[in-house]
């Protein structure tokens, strides 16, 4: 799937990278030097409240490597991360960093006196300058500035960032910072957004915004590269362009890339990793990946879950929708009469001036439209941009609709606001923002008007927050499907970060929900495989 | 011609704070309720150095910025841990430190203005001298419009150099993203004593013109009121960018100026400015959230 790298992207963010680093060698000359340690940690220890999440982990990282960090739903890959990028202090252990000619250590648990001094703490700032970076699973790329800020702002030793020199030294500053946005203006090229240069990040699609993120994290010189989820809610285009982007990167020999990816798309990774650590009862177990890609012939993927979903005797039948998305509606066996719950006329929805849902046809706008009935699953797979969220908040009333009609059991709702929508039955779990991170499980559960509050409750007490990524899912869809009133379910991405246990948890909680209700499933159009 | 020269020359004076708070709120997304005292701290010190020491407007006026400069580590060094309300709050605490630092650093035995009377309570300073150069005083309103007006260009363009540099790109994006911001390797403890110390200095130097122009200070001009007043300069006018303040500034002195001509009792007048000063918020709050120029919106 990646192709090898034709554009001329690659070359370009090598050179860039050789440049920022002084290295006057051409590209051609760089080979990978395998055998320099970048990053090795030793005994690190981590714990929780008792809980031991890394206990005792040693392992080391070569110049160059890309490897791929993988661990079920709780397993500490979120800890793990963390620490090795300055945001959580461990316990105990030691971690070197060695970058270019400089090498950084630091000891845990530190010494008391160590503490007193404010410009050696362990902190995101100081490992970002030892070469560290980090991309966010949900991107985070600066809402009020506009991209080529976004980039050149990571640049290191801006003169003008020191207001004084602002004032002083104005050419000097003026003149860097020409050159920093010839090189951010040369990296948009590269990722061939160079258009969309001063528009603000909302308007990119998300595989852009990974993309971004990644050219940020090297502009602002990083050596190690720390990606959570780059492939999570991509699509098959998002995917190839984050590849091709990260491969170019490590064939430079000179940026080390580590990976969290889940297992949906840990089949891409291996592509392109040299290396792969499994956590498991907070060790990490190094793994060869000719090996985990024999073991991966026989896992999950989205087709599994279609298949169970229907049965042997169910019915699948593929629905092409407007601009390359296809609906899946799969009805069980059981469902014979098909009993309309959820139908969309003619929908069209605006962002703004934007036509996201909905196509310009000879005579005007042509809306979106397709029924569910009771027990069926409806999976809409659609690229990256298409607005599947844009339906899906469409349609529970968080945005507006600027014509067409949606009707839940007959009766029109598009008036409605969302909390009279919720109690007509309309459900919706978004893809992100979907959690109150200062409730306790039962009271989120209680506030999503559950009418059974009695599952999950081993985990009432606990706070949202606390949760691990895959248990908060877990809360979360049940907080959703749980509505007293449900009709429709819609789901905005519900598998991202669940391992296979849990995709069969989360598979088991729709089907049991299914005697009532019809679901709507939003995936970006890769996961099928199709 | 007197009348529109006091005006203009209030518009500059509050055209300054506003946009010296322009740099803490709209930049750093840190709503502060403590400027008016650093506006005061500037007052005080202005007074204080020309009545006793005799010094020129420049260096008192820079005496009052380094000593704003250095007493805004009070909010500053909070501002490294607290954001949103909890900051709100400690600016608030600093603001009614100062304001009661002000009115009780006095004693009824000594001068006023000698080390226990330092500030003459709520009698406050008088006999300010206006602003002189080398010598030369500045005695006539039309010089002192010239001056105000003059003080408020540099202010903007020094604003506008800083916040077109680099420097507010690091501040915008540790107000969107604090923990990316340290991620990309910036200090931003050290932005944020930065953004605030060059803010309270500029809200000095808009306090020693303000003592030069008034030639009387009173713990008054370091109330909470006063604070809220630039407050709402720059939400009616906008943050983010650096002539909303200026146009809110402009916008809410000329308001209860206008309701003079509707022949009307001061007592009604008065009152009826507060009305409209909060029907103005509350109807900016609600259609213009990002003020009438602003590009930013505090949240």
């Amino acid at each position: 799937m990646i192709a090898p790298t034709t554009t001329n992207t690659p070359q370009r963010l090598q050179r860039n990278l050789l440049r920022a680093s002084g290295d006057q060698t051409s590209v051609a000359q760089v080979a990978p030097a395998e055998s320099r340690p970048a990053l090795s940690i030793s005994n690190l220890t981590k714990s929780y409240g008792g809980q031991v999440v890394l206990d005792d982990l040693s392992v080391g990282l070569q110049q160059g490597e890309i490897v791929l960090l993988r661990g079920d739903n709780g397993a500490g890959k979120t800890t793990l991360i963390n620490i090795l990028t300055g945001n959580l202090e461990p316990d105990a252990g030691e971690i070197d960093i060695a970058v270019d000619q400089s090498t950084e250590s630091f000891r845990f648990p530190r010494k008391w006196w160590s503490s007193l001094n404010p410009f050696q703490h362990f902190t995101p700032e100081r490992l970002a300058k030892a070469g560290v970076a980090r991309m966010w699973q949900d991107v985070r790329l600066l809402p009020s500035l506009d991209l080529s800020d976004n980039v050149a702002v990571a640049s290191p030793e801006q003169i003008g960032e020191n207001p004084l020199w602002a004032f002083l030294k104005p050419n000097a500053w003026r003149r860097q910072e020409r050159s920093i946005s010839q090189a951010t203006q040369l990296v948009l090229a590269d990722l061939g957004i160079a258009e969309l240069s001063n528009k603000s990040p909302d308007e990119l699609s998300l595989g852009q915004s990974k993309r971004v993120a990644i050219a940020r994290a090297v502009q602002s010189g990083a050596r190690i590269l720390f990606l959570d989820e780059p492939l999570s809610g991509l699509d098959a285009r998002g995917m190839h362009e984050v590849l091709s982007l990260l491969e170019s990167l490590s064939s430079s020999g000179k940026i080390t890339i580590v990976i969290i990816e889940h297992i949906f798309n840990i089949s891409h990774i291996m592509k392109i990793a040299t290396k792969v650590w499994t956590l498991r009862e907070g060790k990490i177990f190094t793994e060869r990946p000719e090996d985990v890609r024999r073991e991966r012939s026989c896992d999950t993927d989205f087709q599994h879950i279609i298949d169970r979903l229907a049965g042997d005797a169910g019915a699948v039948v593929n629905l092409p929708l407007v601009n390359g998305a296809t609906l899946t509606q799969v009805a069980p066996a059981h469902v014979q009469d098909l009993d309309i719950i959820f139908e969309v006329q003619d929908l069209v929805v605006h962002r703004g001036r934007r036509l996201v849902i909905g196509e310009i046809a000879d005579d005007g706008i042509r809306g979106l439209s397709f029924k569910i009935a009771r027990g069926q699953i409806a999976i809409l797979h659609a690229p990256n941009g298409w607005g599947k969220t844009t339906l899906l908040e469409a349609i529970a009333g968080l945005l507006p609709v600027s014509s067409g009609k949606i009707l839940v059991n007959n009766r029109p709702v598009d008036k409605m606001r969302p909390w009279q929508r919720s109690s007509a039955g309309l459900s919706l779990l978004r893809a992100r923002d979907n959690f109150f991170a200062t409730l306790t499980v039962k009271e989120s559960l209680e506030i999503a008007n559950n009418s059974d509050t009695e599952s999950l409750s081993c985990f009432h007490k606990k706070r949202v927050s606390d949760l691990s990524g895959g248990e908060r899912q877990r809360v979360l869809t049940n907080s959703v499907l749980g509505n007293r009133h449900l009709t429709i379910g819609l789901l905005d991405e519900p598998f991202s970060a669940l391992d296979p246990k849990r995709v069969e948890e989360l598979t088991e909680t729709i089907m049991a929900k299914l005697d009532l209700a019809g679901i709507l499933i939003a995936i970006p159009s890769t996961v099928t495989g199709s | 011609m007197n009348y529109a020269l006091h005006l203009m020359i209030f518009m500059s004076i509050y055209g300054i704070v506003a946009a010296s708070l322009n740099i803490v709120s709209g930049y750093c997304g840190l709503l502060t309720m403590a400027q008016a005292s650093y506006f005061a701290v500037g007052c005080y010190t202005y007074a204080l150095a020309t009545t006793k020491s005799g010094m020129d407007f420049i260096p008192a006026s820079l005496l009052g910025m380094v000593i704003a400069g250095l007493m805004s580590l009070a909010i500053s060094v909070p501002a490294w841990r607290l954001r949103g309300d909890s900051f709100v709050l400690i600016s608030l605490a600093v603001q009614q430190m100062l304001f009661s630092l002000f009115q009780n650093w006095t004693s009824p035995n000594s001068e006023p203005g000698t080390w226990s009377n330092l500030t003459n309570g709520t009698f406050g300073l008088t006999n300010i001298p206006k602003p002189s150069f080398f010598g030369m005083q500045l005695t006539d309103i039309e010089s002192t419009a010239a001056l105000a007006f003059g003080a408020l260009i540099v202010c903007m363009l020094l604003s506008r150099v800083l916040l077109r540099s680099p420097w507010s790109r690091v501040l915008q994006s540790m107000r969107d993203d604090e923990l990316v911001t340290r991620g990309m390797g910036k200090n931003v403890r050290l932005a944020k004593i930065q953004a605030i110390a060059i803010s309270c200095a500029m809200a000095a130097f808009g306090g020693a013109l303000y003592a030069s122009y008034v030639n009387y200070v009173d713990p008054t001009i370091a109330s909470l009121d006063e604070s809220m007043a630039v407050l709402c300069m720059v939400l009616v006018g906008g943050t983010g960018n650096f002539r909303g303040p200026i146009v809110g500034a402009i916008v809410l002195l000329a308001i209860p100026e206008l309701l003079r001509f509707c022949a009307m009792p001061d007592t009604i007048a008065s009152n009826l400015r507060l009305l409209i000063y909060g029907l103005i918020l509350i109807l900016m709050m609600h259609f213009r959230p990002q003020g009438l120029a602003g590009s930013y919106r505090i949240s």
